[in-house]
């Protein structure tokens, strides 16, 4: 879908915005050409998913990239003169190295891989292969259900925002472009029948006013305590902030990272900005952008929301304040 | 669309050129015009103003009015009118007010004119003016007794006179003392409609702050008695308003040029600065300062009600977008074509990139008399990421957005626009089930802003009041509808 609508020029001004010149790297991969043949088809395939925001969102991806390696798993086979806990990590490697040549790697996805390379580590070298493979597909499985379906259903629980409670509540769902991510939610939650309201951020000074509760969805929790989650969170978590709503933070520890960050500068995602024209819109302006000289695109993915507007974060473990997310992220690493 | 001048669309171009045409009659160029306010065809600060201009200056020019008075009314009247028609617009009623201001300035300067005139006429001093004055305090208030007491060397001079009032305003002498004393033993309000062709109109004043000394021409003229050299008067009076309406609009045309005349003082090099949505007043600001100096703008889209405009600004427009509400200007450099990096960034890259801003400039709808701006919406958010990061927000308006109102309720100037920019119809399945907020404004407190640059320079929030009791008249603040009923 997004075939690279305009012809390469011999000479092209760099376009890239000066101050995030260290977060372009190699433009995403829009093809499988090239693809190192070790790439399983699965993982062929969810990298490109991705690449187009079919699979998008922290948990959903974290999610899939365990599928599909669990996929790589099952056809794997060791080669001759080599041992599976030794050979299967630089498999995957190539497989990662894909994946990130498509679009880097949310944090869940980092600390999942992590995790998963120290269970093969884990494996003994006299253990039959097959055996081993059917532990490291189950181990997956319980890595999922563990981590993001159960810690899903806890923080649902905790947070009380289950429909079946009966209490009558309305949601105001404040979306950006240029995902309109939102409008997913807006849409599951209408055909659910609850009240859903629904703007852009140019609104949030306006809706914010019939707000009593803020919930927030994250990348990840840095632990200085700050969230790291799509561009514009900050926004309505200052508003929220300073028309004295509370601010909640729904995050599975899977999210949470032992890096720490102060802006949004240095560590970022910088999607395509041909992603910010109109879609479906053939007569916009903008489509002339890589003609005009000076002028640049910035399509930043995330942005980070300071410690002070988060009132509190639901976990999987129960409420904490975000200063505490360091704590709960050793935790989670060591068990 | 309804289309009631043919061909083209109805918007602010259609209806200067309508309201020029003899053919068009003024009633029906009210109605048009309240119509088009209505109909939200002509919408936003200064084409709402310019039209308002335009009308003002039309009916001032055809009315046969004998009375200031009259025309004081009529003005009203008809500025009551627009502004029911389109009561969020506030630069209607700020026109309305300062053409009702021209009004009686120009009375009044003509009534101060006359008298200085006789007085340097009868004496060919000034100094002694005063004093001559009060001499002539004691007169009896009557009309009949008036005639026998005043000298009769006034009588003859009378045609040159007022011939010389069109010139001379700017050398008249201040009389208002000598006024002062006058007007207090002289307060009968003996005005019939012949006699008071040049009086203040007392009927009209609500406010205890009426000029004094109001009678003192309406007697002097009354002594000539000559109609002819009275419908002169009037008819140097109308076109010294039609000359002041005239001057309001050259000050629409002049404003943004006016403002970037002060941005070299407020831009230094390789700064950063941030603004949003789409503006000529900021753009021309950015453009004025970028022939000296280099630095980076950052552009927010203002999606979904600007960022057409957005795009169309930082690409540079084409002839086939000029917009009415630009009119020739439309064709102007972008800034990038004078060197300058844009970059364009969605409204919710704004508090990402706000620790690195140095400046957020501003384009308003309206700045009112306590601070308080109507912007686009977005801009509350974003100021209040400024103001979090120690960011200046510099606020640009030309001084016809000053409104002398004050917000009681500032949710009344908001304004919903089309839901369909949030939700497009590809969506159409879950439009039934959701409520859809698309609001057009923001209203940003002026806790928020750092500075605001007028055509006249730049103000401290705390001084705008200042400014504002400048350009309107006290006895003129109060256009409120309620009064039609009264």
């Amino acid at each position: 879908a997004h075939a690279a609508p305009f012809p390469e020029e011999p000479k092209r001004e760099n376009k890239n915005v000066a101050l995030f010149d260290h977060l372009y790297g190699n433009p995403r991969r829009t093809t499988l050409a090239g693809a190192s043949k070790d790439v399983h088809p699965a993982v062929l395939a969810l990298g490109l998913q991705m690449r187009n925001y079919v699979i998008c969102g922290s948990s959903a991806r974290c999610v899939a990239t365990m599928l599909a390696f669990k996929r790589v798993i099952e056809a794997y086979v060791t080669p001759p003169q080599n041992s599976l806990p030794r050979h299967l990590t630089t498999h995957l490697s190539s497989q990662i190295e894909y994946l990130v040549s498509c679009r880097p790697l949310s944090i869940s996805m980092g600390n999942a891989i992590r995790w998963l390379k120290v269970k093969i580590s884990e494996v003994d070298v006299s253990t039959e292969e097959s055996a081993a493979k059917t532990d490291l597909c189950n181990a997956i499985d319980n890595f999922i259900t563990e981590k993001i379906t159960v810690a899903d259903q806890v923080i649902e629980k905790e947070g009380s925002i289950r429909y079946e409670m009966a209490t009558k509540f309305k949601v105001i769902v404040v979306d950006s472009r240029p995902l309109f991510e939102g409008k997913n939610l807006a849409r599951a939650l209408a055909d659910l029948g609850i009240e859903v309201q629904y703007s852009l951020t140019h609104g949030i000074s306006h809706v914010i006013k019939d707000a009593t509760k803020v919930f927030l969805g994250a990348h990840a929790m840095m632990s200085n305590g700050r969230l790291y989650s799509r561009v514009g969170t900050a926004l309505v978590a200052m508003t929220a902030r300073e028309a004295d709503v509370p601010v909640i933070v729904c995050c599975e520890s899977i999210k949470y990272t032992e890096r720490v960050a102060l802006d949004s500068f240095v560590h970022n995602e910088v999607a395509p900005p041909e992603e910010l024209l109109i879609q479906g819109e053939t007569s916009s302006p903008l489509l002339k952008w890589l003609d005009v000289p000076n002028l640049q695109l910035l399509n930043l993915m995330y942005d980070l929301t300071p410690a002070e507007y988060i009132t509190m974060v639901i976990d999987e473990s129960g409420y904490l304040p975000p200063s505490s997310v360091p704590f709960m992220q050793r935790l989670s690493v060591n068990s | 669309m309804p289309s009631p001048t043919g061909v083209l669309a109805p918007s602010l171009t259609t209806f200067t050129r309508s309201v020029r045409s003899k053919g068009v009659s003024v009633e029906s160029s009210i109605d048009n015009l309240v119509s088009l306010f209505k109909r939200r065809q002509i919408r936003d600060s200064r084409p709402c103003a310019v039209a308002t201009a335009q009308l003002l200056r039309r009916v001032v020019e055809t009315s046969k009015v004998t009375d200031i008075s009259k025309l004081i009314e009529r003005v009203r009247q008809i500025g009551q009118r627009l502004i029911s028609a389109q009561p969020r617009e506030l630069s209607i009623g700020n026109i309305v007010r300062r053409v009702l201001g021209v009004i009686r300035e120009e009375v009044e300067e003509d009534r101060e004119g006359e008298t200085s005139g006789y007085s340097d006429a009868g004496t060919d001093s000034r100094p002694q003016t005063p004093k001559e004055q009060d001499s002539r305090t004691p007169e009896p208030s009557t009309l009949s007794s008036r005639s026998l007491t005043t000298s009769p060397l006034r009588h003859g001079e009378m045609d040159s006179i007022l011939e010389e009032v069109g010139d001379e305003r700017p050398q008249r002498p201040p009389l208002l003392t000598s006024h002062t004393s006058y007007a207090v033993t002289n307060t009968a309000p003996t005005v019939t409609s012949m006699f008071s062709l040049l009086s203040y109109p007392r009927s009209n004043i609500h406010s205890p702050t009426a000029t004094p000394g109001s009678q003192s021409p309406s007697i002097h003229l009354s002594l000539s008695s000559q109609a002819l050299a009275n419908a002169g008067a009037v008819k140097d009076l109308k076109a010294e308003v039609v000359e002041g309406i005239h001057e309001i609009l050259e000050e629409l045309n002049q404003a943004d040029d006016q403002i970037a005349g002060y941005a070299l003082e407020h831009i230094h090099s390789n700064e950063v600065i941030l603004t949003h949505t789409s503006s000529l007043t900021v753009q021309k600001f950015l453009l004025k300062a970028a022939a000296k100096r280099k630095f980076t703008v950052v552009h927010a889209e203002a999606y979904p009600n600007h960022h057409e405009a957005t795009h169309a600004d930082v690409i540079g427009r084409t002839k086939s977008e000029s917009d009415d509400s630009l009119s020739s200007e439309v064709f102007q450099k972008t800034l990038t074509a004078a060197g300058i990096t844009v970059v364009l960034i969605p409204d919710s890259a704004v508090f990402a990139l706000m620790s690195r801003v140095n400046k957020v400039i501003l384009d308003t709808h309206v700045v009112l008399v306590n601070g308080d701006i109507v912007a686009a919406a977005g801009a509350k958010a974003l100021a209040k990421a400024a103001k979090l990061h120690s960011t200046p927000v510099v606020v640009l308006s030309g001084v016809y957005k000053l409104s002398p109102v004050y917000p009681f309720d500032p949710d009344a100037l908001m304004e919903d626009g089309d839901p369909s920019k949030v939700i497009t119809y590809e969506d159409g399945d879950f439009v039934d089930k959701i409520e859809i907020e698309n609001p057009l404004f923001d209203y940003v407190p002026v806790e928020l802003v750092s500075l605001y640059i007028t055509n006249l320079g730049g103000h401290a929030p705390s001084y705008l009041h200042c400014i504002i009791n400048d350009h309107y008249r006290a006895e003129d603040l109060d256009l409120d509808i309620s009064d039609v009923y009264q």
